[in-house]
């Protein structure tokens, strides 16, 4: 058996093997690669750092711990994001999910950042977290409706909300300015769109792992969504533009170096698919 | 000690996951096993918590709010009828009501977000950006391509072997072939990210808790020693 039509056979454990080491190698030696920036994260900066005076925002974490990966560095930058402008802005924040999920990955966020600490944040005056609702698409519908009905005690210390001055004047959806989505899938954009942006016209901006891009533009497009976060190299984007190096930056070497060995392969699959005749067998 | 054991309990589970990229192995099979187990459990714990809640917010407020809980409760347990050959047909109900009200939900704006919206954006697009040669390449590009899709998919006639649709026919099938490397590029995007992710804890990268590293190589050689092992092991006997 020639070397090419080797190629075309060879053990798939060798590319795993390949993969480990176009991986770890970069993560342990960082190569230093520079960060072009994207429209797609200087939009949604420029959004969150527009976002006028006395909003409420609702955070919404869809995604469960195996879409950390990729969505994580950005929640943890768009949280530290929002957490800076708190005050200055007078914002309200809501955290909730509609993965059950999302409250674990809120409370690894929380391990890692303080509110408090870091950014001055007084639980229950700037920010609150609501936790898990259930129901999906139907749960956002009901929470649209009576968000105090959805989930009438919080997440963190289990008190009613009534004991919370943030949440005097949050009963609506008419009472949220903005919803920050991070997602993996359904139920996601699609479904807050029916849901939230259509009947009261709330906007969105989208944080979204990279296979859920192409099914997301056309509403960049259409302008229902405001702006879109896509995947880890977007998130690196963004540690840059916020001068806060984090995960994203530190993976973002390995995620070209991924993309590359991807991209040799394909080209060397190919070459030996047509130089063994390939094309004429099959 | 006792904040090391999640640490190496993490990364255990992680290269025990990861162990099956070798082959089938018991190593592979107790964790996923945990895996299903765990998150299971931690599902139910969360389901609880939400009726313990509900029922401390509105629904204990009134008898007839009670009853109503009652009744949403005892329709929500007959999901389990579907365990038994006797009662199967009771769970039809829970699963109808479901399907009802989530159809519903997404019926009464789904023609509005995902159908007018979508063609009102096409319609006033400009083909003309002053200013950004791009944005103009972009939006006339897309001017073409979604009808030419849009056609592609329109089965009936007879002008479907003329000419002009055979033109039509092999710009879609270029469009959607650049869809599909668009979404392939963006799918290797997602796996290596999940790589990259469990990577960067199992060496310890912050904010990872940097002991992750030692246990990533200890557990990660008595993995390979024993998984090589029983391989050769197995090959001799």
């Amino acid at each position: 058996m020639s070397l090419l039509e080797r190629a075309q056979n060879i053990d798939r454990r060798w590319v795993y093997l390949l993969v480990w080491i176009f991986v770890l190698f970069p993560l342990l030696n960082p190569l230093g690669l520079p960060i072009p920036i994207g429209r797609d994260s200087t939009a949604w900066k420029d959004y969150i750092d527009a976002i006028p005076n006395d909003s409420t925002i609702l955070v919404s974490m869809d995604y469960g711990v195996s879409g950390m990966p990729e969505l994580y560095p950005m929640t943890v930058a768009s949280m530290k994001h929002l957490w800076s402008i708190t005050d200055a802005k007078n914002l309200k924040i809501v955290v909730i999910a509609f993965w059950n999920q999302g409250p674990l990955v809120f409370d690894t966020l929380l391990s890692q950042v303080d509110p408090e600490a870091d950014y001055g944040m007084v639980y229950g005056e700037d920010w609150i977290e609501l936790g898990w609702i259930p129901g999906s698409e139907t749960g956002m519908a009901a929470l649209a409706n009576d968000i105090w009905a959805q989930k009438p005690n919080d997440y963190l210390y289990s008190r009613p909300l009534d004991e919370y001055p943030i949440m005097e004047n949050i009963r609506v959806a008419e009472d949220i300015d903005l919803v920050v989505s991070f997602e993996t899938g359904t139920p996601g954009l699609p479904e807050w769109l029916r849901q939230w942006n259509d009947p009261y016209g709330v906007p969105f901006i989208v944080g979204c792992i990279g296979v859920s891009v192409p099914g997301m533009a056309p509403y960049l497009s259409s302008g229902q969504l405001s702006a879109l976060m896509p995947g880890l190299t977007a998130s690196a984007e963004y540690e840059v533009l916020l001068n806060r190096p984090g995960l994203a930056v530190a993976g973002v070497d390995a995620v070209s170096m991924s993309h590359l060995l991807v991209f040799i392969l394909v080209v060397v699959g190919n070459i030996a698919f047509f130089a063994t005749g390939g094309s004429r067998r099959s | 000690m006792a904040d090391l054991l999640p640490i190496w309990t993490s990364v255990f589970f992680t290269l025990a996951i990861y162990s099956f990229l070798y082959k089938e192995n018991p190593w592979y099979r107790f964790a996923e096993s945990v895996y299903a187990g765990v998150s299971v459990g931690y599902g139910v714990a969360f389901d609880l918590r939400y009726l313990r809640d509900q029922w401390g917010g509105q629904w204990s407020s009134s008898g007839t709010m009670m009853l109503l809980f009652g009744i949403a409760v005892l329709i929500g347990l007959l999901w389990y009828a579907r365990f038994s050959k006797q009662y199967f047909f009771l769970y039809r109900w829970p699963l109808a009501i479901i399907v009802g009200t989530g159809i519903g939900m997404a019926l009464r704006t789904v023609i509005f977000t995902q159908f007018l919206q979508q063609i009102r954006a096409q319609a006033n697009m400009p083909l003309f950006v002053a200013g950004d040669m791009m944005q103009t390449i972009n939006n006339i590009l897309i001017a073409i391509m979604v009808p030419c899709v849009l056609l592609y998919f329109w089965f009936t006639g007879g002008t479907r072997e003329s000419a002009g649709m055979q033109i039509v026919e092999k710009i879609a099938r270029y469009t959607m072939m650049a869809g599909f490397g668009s979404a392939f590029g963006y799918t290797v995007l997602t796996r290596m990210s999940l790589l990259i992710g469990r990577s960067q804890y199992l060496l310890g990268i912050t904010p990872n808790p940097p002991e992750a590293r030692m246990a990533f190589y200890t557990i990660a050689a008595i993995m390979l020693i024993t998984l090589i092992g029983y391989d050769l092991y197995k090959g001799r006997s």
